[in-house]
């Protein structure tokens, strides 16, 4: 053991700290980061019914809380460790006083690379390097783990990577524009806002939590309050949205939750993701799920995933919904709940089912490449305004699954990944694409949603002229769909483009249908705002209700458009911080798959 | 800070000032209270102009000069500057960036696109002087009521999409690796599709900038095709060498680098597989280490890049480095054909033949787009919506011709197949074009045609070899056409915004500086010139030796390869359909007796700031060629040509009759002045042909119409390919589209809402089941044992003595049971 000369600090100054903070800090924050909308909701009960202005501010404040709260969290997040953070060493000894082993964030640390000398020693690599002090892998605890159902093995674990740390922060950043944007809500606005802080809590918990369990309760947490968001604050069809939105969903998550119990009862009873990744990884001794387990999960898990992404065919919850829900609720729905489904897919249905990951491969892309022709004709062939967005999405959602199921195992490699850069790209490219769609579909409905408050239709062939009578509002609003266009300098381009080159080493002809979409996606783009934004005249109704955008609109499309050229122009930015993370991914997805296939080939030799 | 440094930080300067005033430009014109401000214009002529000093000095500073007009130095003009702006993403090994790449090109392009831009911007201060005013008229718009749109001008709208499109430009010029192309390509795109909708009112505009756009990203849907094989075959976009992690790593035109052979007649090779020429064999036995072998001789080979090689017999046929089959092409790790080997498989690192053909004409794909090419040549003549400055700056002197740059640019990555695809799209252009143009009335949209038609020009030159010749035509073209524009321009404001040739005439006396300027660029760009030698060069204008330069090229790649004779004879004859439309143009605006005296009458000459532009174009539009293929121009040029160029090139995948020898530059020279005669006997007689027709008016050009009525039928609608459009795509697209929301409509959510109606029937069934099923049994029990009790209500009468005998009974009955049953 490298660290044999490791003592436990455990002098009287060290342990009353400790004693004073029952929660230590990173398990604080995170904790924080999830709780703090609801520890909003529950303070919204405090105000007078008619304090409406009062409860919005009160809301907003909370949220803004969040943001900051996840700021920070981008502060303490190290982007040089590329495993789950915060990493924690235990301090105490496990005695009979104690029986509770305490823990303690390393502060400062690094993983040592392939070849690393410390002080003469040779260190191995993934050991943790800290001061002087080295620790091998099994000795730290990555993410806060704290037991919640004992008998069952349910713990309430939390974490962050370079995954899922630009998704929390998309995540609090789309809320707090959305909740600007939900200002003009006028019925019931207690409610509203309770709901809505409750559903931004499920997302942060959804994002942040690495056991399965954990995980399953907070997806199921965010699923009624958008439920309600819709069938109660929607449009006229909003009781049939909601339904299918929450039984599609629904159908997803009873999926989900046999493939859990599957992985569950395969495992020795774990919840724990990071654990059963290494299970399915092959990287548990006497532990392992079978080829059929594996492709069996992965489809359940994948089902589940990809209702939420929408891809083909599982998409048609989305347009309605979209349609339906009040202008917040689509941004929110747009910019963070479709990323779940992509983050699912990254965080759970990959790790743990690799060999069902590439037994499913080529499926995967070919619905992504489908969704994204798919999704563009149908776009092109509306004539309401929210629904060709709607449809948008799903084209756009489409190259993030492509881009993450572009993994190409050869015939003369055996198992190995063939181009395993391309398909890093491509990852890379699929979370860049959930980034960018994030803000430039969250402004989009939020566009639409500017010119509905103000004309109360959305009929692209009732519009026109909008340039003329709302210029500022016309140029943010071109720029904004400029980005779901894939212009370059905007965030759309780089996500599209990077999967689209990396696809080329997977299947060139499945490539070429994908760039195809660049056809596709510039003409029904340009045409929606030649039909909206251009012409002489507008044709429809409440003409003299066409007022220019007000501080707080303005302020909501001028900072999405502003970080859509930011995300568009620097990109590095982003997949700097998830480079790491998605390296390891990357490899440990290849070298499971190869672990597990030899495990497979081995046992059927035995069997003959 | 080196010399190199300074050139690349002016570059970047005058790339970013644009930039800096769009921005200004664009929200300060906004916020202004009046629109009577030209604050927002002279910000951009500002800019560009810094921007063109910038460039000069740039230029200046980055050429020696000393050797490009010593004619007896051997020495390099320039060497190429590559860099590093920013990082966009790394990926292990692949890297994708910002970066730049400046070669005498560039500074050429940096020059050239600063200088017009300048004058296309001061001629704008005064063609756009009628946005500025804060009610606006538009009289091409009708409302639904019967009035005119009203609007405030839009005049700093204009001159930020202006400056928008300088920086996007010259950042597609500066750009160092294919993927920046791209970018900035969609960028140079986006700006053309707002600049030709600047217009936003009128249906015609918005509907141009939407094709314009769209026709543009299908021919951008191959270059992505040729991005995706670059990239996952060579897994960089670099154009040059560079180092990861202090590694190595070879641009793509290092590791495409040709590899020299001695054999002039490589292209028969093929043919001694069938065993028709044998005694070569044993000399190629080892091709591949000869190859090497020559490739370390030729040690030096980047310093051939600036030799004047023109009339020495040193040059060697140059050839990609293929291996036996003909079917791989090598990559090199340098210049001097280092094969790449890979580390892990210990193969060489290679690419398939018809994949880098792929690439190649993908790439090119792009540049059909871009520049307006058979068959996506039809958005071109539509852009002609937008204002004249903008036709004249984008349509015609620069992003149009940005698709010829990048042929430029990349042709070392075209094998010699993707060529003559470059020289027949390029041929087959130039002529459908020209003759579209000729029946034309709208004098923008003659122009139109005419830019088409010699971007074609370029495109053949490129494809034939002649890799100078077109990039030479590139520039001289981008002066003469912009010249062009601008005094169309100056006709269309003269005119009151009349557009049509058939109501204009004589107006030469009334505007002459825009009649002669717009001679000027006629003659140019026909070619007519004095064919000897006055004090040791020619008379002739910039037009003339360019497109001399194409005709010769295309001439020696008819000589090497006979089969392809049509991509010399094509050019000829449109070189006199040129003369003929050109001066049809001139003669019916400028020359002869007013056709509409209205028109005529409130004709008037331009103020000063639109007529200084022109003559100072005009005086490019002479002289910028000055000394043809040994004057300084085509010296600079020459400075940056792919060194195999020089040597021509052989095919290597062709077989028999389909092999394709590219000329040397030697071949060229050889047929030069045989070339020009030609070229000048074809636009002198198309010239003439013009004069008879429109000049003089001795032949009535509606004889002709009459007597040809279905060929001119056909050429005004353009050879119908709009139509062919509509039909083949368009239309089908949405008819697709309607067919999508359909299957949404009626099969997916079909089957869902025929699932949920399945679920409340079961549910009812289930109800049914409950209350007439499971209920109705436990009713039946119910009622069984009710009944039950209530016959045998009649046996309990309270009676002690009667229960006494029924239990004396009943035990009787028991035993008498038992013994029934257990008999002892």
């Amino acid at each position: 053991m490298a660290s044999g000369e490791r003592k436990p600090p455990d002098d009287a100054q060290n342990r009353f700290q400790r004693q004073v903070s029952i929660m230590d800090s990173s398990t604080l924050l995170l904790s924080l980061i999830i709780f703090t909308p609801t520890f909003g909701a529950l303070a919204l009960w405090l105000f007078d019914r008619k304090a409406e202005e009062s409860m919005r501010y009160c809301a907003l404040v909370f949220t803004a809380i969040t943001f900051v709260l996840t700021l920070f969290l981008l502060g303490e997040f190290d982007r040089d460790d590329p495993g789950i953070q915060p990493v924690r060493i235990q301090v105490n000894e496990v005695s009979a006083e104690e029986p509770e082993p305490e823990y303690e964030r390393l502060e400062t640390y690094h993983v040592a690379a392939e070849g690393e000398v410390l002080d003469g020693e040779k260190l191995t690599a993934g050991q943790i390097v800290s001061g002087s002090k080295v620790y091998d892998e099994s000795e730290v605890q990555r993410g806060v783990v704290h037991e919640w159902i004992g008998q069952w093995n349910i713990n309430y674990t939390l974490g962050y990577d370079g995954i899922s740390v630009p998704l929390v922060l998309l995540t609090s950043f789309i809320s707090l524009l959305s909740l600007l944007a939900a200002w003009n809500i006028k019925k019931h606005v207690r409610g509203f806002l309770i709901l809505f802080l409750l559903l931004e809590s499920g997302m942060l918990g959804v994002f942040l939590s690495l056991d399965f369990f954990l995980f399953y309760v907070f997806w199921e947490v965010m699923l009624l309050p958008m439920y309600f968001l819709i069938g109660i604050w929607g449009g006229p069809r909003k009781e049939y949205a909601a339904i299918k939105f929450f039984l599609y969903t629904l159908v997803g998550s009873v999926l989900m939750l046999i493939a859990m119990l599957m992985v569950y009862y395969n495992s020795g009873q774990s919840f724990d993701l990071q654990f059963l990744a290494r299970v399915g990884q092959g990287l548990e001794e006497g532990l392992g799920f079978s080829q059929s387990i594996q492709i069996a999960a992965f489809i359940l898990l994948f089902i589940g995933f990809a209702i939420k992404i929408p891809s083909f065919p599982f998409h048609t919850w989305l347009p309605d919904a979209h349609v339906e829900a009040p202008t917040p609720i689509s941004m929110i729905l747009a910019g963070v709940l479709l990323k779940m489904g992509g983050y699912g897919i990254l965080r759970i249905a990959f790790p743990l089912c690799p060999v069902g990951a590439q037994y499913a491969a080529w499926v995967l892309a070919l619905i992504g490449a489908f969704s994204i022709i798919y999704g563009a004709f149908a776009a092109m062939a509306q004539t309401d305004f929210k629904r060709l967005v709607a449809y948008s999405s799903v084209s756009h959602m489409g190259y993030v699954l492509l881009g993450i199921a572009v993994w190409k195992i050869g015939e003369s490699t055996g198992s190995a990944a063939v181009g395993k850069e391309y398909w890093l790209m491509g990852m890379n490219g699929a979370m860049f694409q959930m980034l960018a769609h994030g803000v430039s579909s969250a402004g989009m409905f939020f566009m639409v949603g500017v010119i509905y408050d103000r004309v109360h239709h959305r009929d692209l062939n009732q519009f026109g002229g909008l340039m003329g009578l709302m210029p500022f509002y016309s140029g943010l609003a071109v720029g904004i769909f400029f980005a779901g266009l894939g212009l370059p300098g905007l965030c759309g381009f780089i996500g599209e483009v990077f999967v689209v080159l990396s696809t080329w080493n997977f299947s060139p002809p499945l490539a070429i249908v994908a760039a195809a979409g660049v056809i596709l996606t510039a003409g029904y783009i340009l045409w929606a705002i030649q039909r909206v934004f251009l012409g002489p005249e507008y044709k429809g109704p409440h003409k003299e209700d066409i007022t220019p955008m007000n501080g707080r609109e303005a302020s909501i499309a001028v900072v999405l458009l502003v970080f859509a050229i930011v995300l568009g122009v620097y990109p590095e930015s982003m997949f700097g911080l998830m480079r790491g993370s998605m390296e390891l991914l990357v490899d440990n997805l290849d070298q499971g798959y190869q672990e597990v296939s030899r495990a497979i080939e081995k046992a059927s030799t035995v069997m003959r | 800070m080196t010399n190199d440094d300074l050139i690349a930080n002016l570059l970047t300067a005058a790339w970013l000032l644009p930039l800096l005033g769009f921005v200004i430009e664009v929200f300060g014109g906004y916020w202004q209270k009046s629109r009577k401000s030209k604050a927002a214009a002279l910000m951009a002529v500002a800019c560009i102009g810094t921007g063109f000093v910038l460039s000069t000095v740039a230029l200046y500073l980055g050429i020696d000069w000393k050797v490009l007009f010593d004619p007896d130095n051997h020495g390099v003009v320039m060497e190429e500057i590559p860099g590093t702006f920013y990082l966009l993403g790394e990926f292990g090994p692949l890297v994708l960036s910002l970066d730049y790449y400046i070669d005498s090109l560039t500074l050429l392009m940096f020059t050239m696109v600063t200088l017009i831009a300048t004058c296309i911007h001061v001629f704008a201060l005064g063609y756009m002087g009628d946005e500025l005013t804060d009610d606006h008229v538009d009289h091409e718009v009708h409302l639904s009521d019967g009035g005119h749109f009203h609007r405030p001008g839009r005049f700093y709208r204009f001159f930020s999409f202006m400056s928008l499109f300088c920086f996007s430009m010259l950042g597609l010029v500066l750009a160092g690796n294919i993927f920046q192309v791209f970018i900035f390509w969609e960028l140079v795109g986006i700006c053309s599709y707002l600049l030709i909708g600047f217009y936003v009112e009128r249906k015609s505009a918005s509907n141009a900038a939407n094709k314009a756009f769209i026709v543009n990203r299908v021919g951008d849907f191959g270059f992505i095709i040729g991005l995706m094989v670059i990239w996952t075959s060579f897994g960089t976009f670099r154009f040059f060498d560079h180092e990861i992690d202090t590694k190595p790593v070879p641009g793509l035109f290092t590791m495409i680098s040709r590899v020299e052979t001695d054999d002039p007649h490589q292209d028969e090779h093929p043919a001694e597989k069938h065993g028709k020429v044998e005694k070569d064999e044993k000399e190629n036995e080892h091709p591949e280490d000869e190859a090497r072998h020559n490739g370390e001789e030729k040690a030096d080979g980047s310093h051939a890049v600036g030799e004047h090689a023109v009339g020495e017999h040193h040059a060697h046929t140059m050839q990609l480095d293929v291996d036996d089959a003909r079917s791989v092409v090598f990559l090199h790790q340098d210049k001097k054909g280092t094969r790449i080997a890979d580390p892990v498989s210990k193969t060489e690192k290679s690419i398939p033949y018809w994949l880098l053909i792929v690439a190649g004409v993908g790439v090119f794909a792009g540049c059909i787009g871009k520049s307006a090419q058979f068959p996506l040549q039809t958005w071109l003549p539509d852009a002609m919506e937008g204002p004249t400055p903008v036709s004249a700056l984008v349509h015609s002197a620069t992003m149009v011709a940005a698709g010829v740059y990048l042929a430029g640019r990349f042709y070392p990555m075209f094998a010699p197949e993707v060529l003559l695809v470059i020289a027949y799209i390029g041929c087959i252009t130039l002529f459908v074009a020209a003759t579209i143009a000729i029946v034309a009335t709208d004098i923008k949209r003659v122009l139109a045609y005419s830019t088409i038609s010699q971007l074609g020009y370029m495109m053949l030159g490129i494809g034939v070899g002649g890799w100078a010749a077109g990039l030479f035509h590139l520039i001289t073209h981008a002066f003469f056409k912009s010249l062009m524009f601008l005094a169309s321009g100056s006709v269309i404001v003269g005119c009151h915004h009349e557009q049509e040739m058939p109501r204009m005439g004589g107006l030469w006396r009334k505007m002459p500086v825009t009649a002669f300027t717009m001679l000027v660029g006629v003659i140019a760009i026909c070619g007519l010139a004095i064919p000897f030698s006055i004090f040791g060069a020619k008379i002739a204008f910039s037009g003339y030796h360019s497109k001399d330069a194409i005709v010769a090229s295309s001439l020696a790649f008819m000589n090497a390869n006979q089969i392809h004779f049509l991509l010399f004879f094509v050019p000829l004859i449109t070189a006199g359909i040129t003369a003929f439309y050109m001066f049809r143009l001139w003669f019916y605006t400028f020359a002869g007796t007013p056709r509409d005296q209205k028109v005529y009458d409130h004709a008037r000459e331009s103020p000063w700031v639109m007529t200084i532009p022109l003559i100072v174009l005009s005086f490019f539009a002479i002289f910028v060629a000055v000394g043809g293929e040994r004057g300084p121009l085509y010296g600079l040029l020459q400075g940056s040509e792919p060194f195999h160029v020089d040597g021509g090139v052989v095919s290597v995948a062709a077989e028999g009759a389909t092999a394709i020898t590219m000329p040397s530059r030697r071949d060229v020279h050889a047929v030069h002045g045989q070339a020009g005669w030609y070229a000048l006997i074809a636009a002198v007689s198309g010239a003439v042909f013009a004069y008879l027709l429109y000049g003089i008016r001795i032949i009535d050009p509606a004889d002709i119409k009459r007597n040809f009525s279905g060929v001119h039928t056909f050429l005004v609608e353009k050879w119908r390919f709009d139509d062919l459009y509509e039909v083949m795509f368009i239309k089908p697209v949405h008819v697709i589209a309607r067919w999508c929301t359909g299957f949404d409509r009626s099969y997916i959510d079909g089957l869902l809402h025929w699932l949920s109606r399945k679920t409340v029937d079961v549910s009812r069934w289930d109800r049914k089941f409950d209350e007439n099923v499971i209920d109705g049994l436990v009713n039946w029990i119910a009622k069984v044992v009710f009944k039950g009790g209530r016959s045998l209500r009649h046996v309990q009468t309270g009676l002690i003595r009667q229960y006494v005998m029924f239990i004396a009974l009943g035990v009787l009955a028991l035993f008498v049971l038992l013994f029934v049953m257990f008999p002892a």
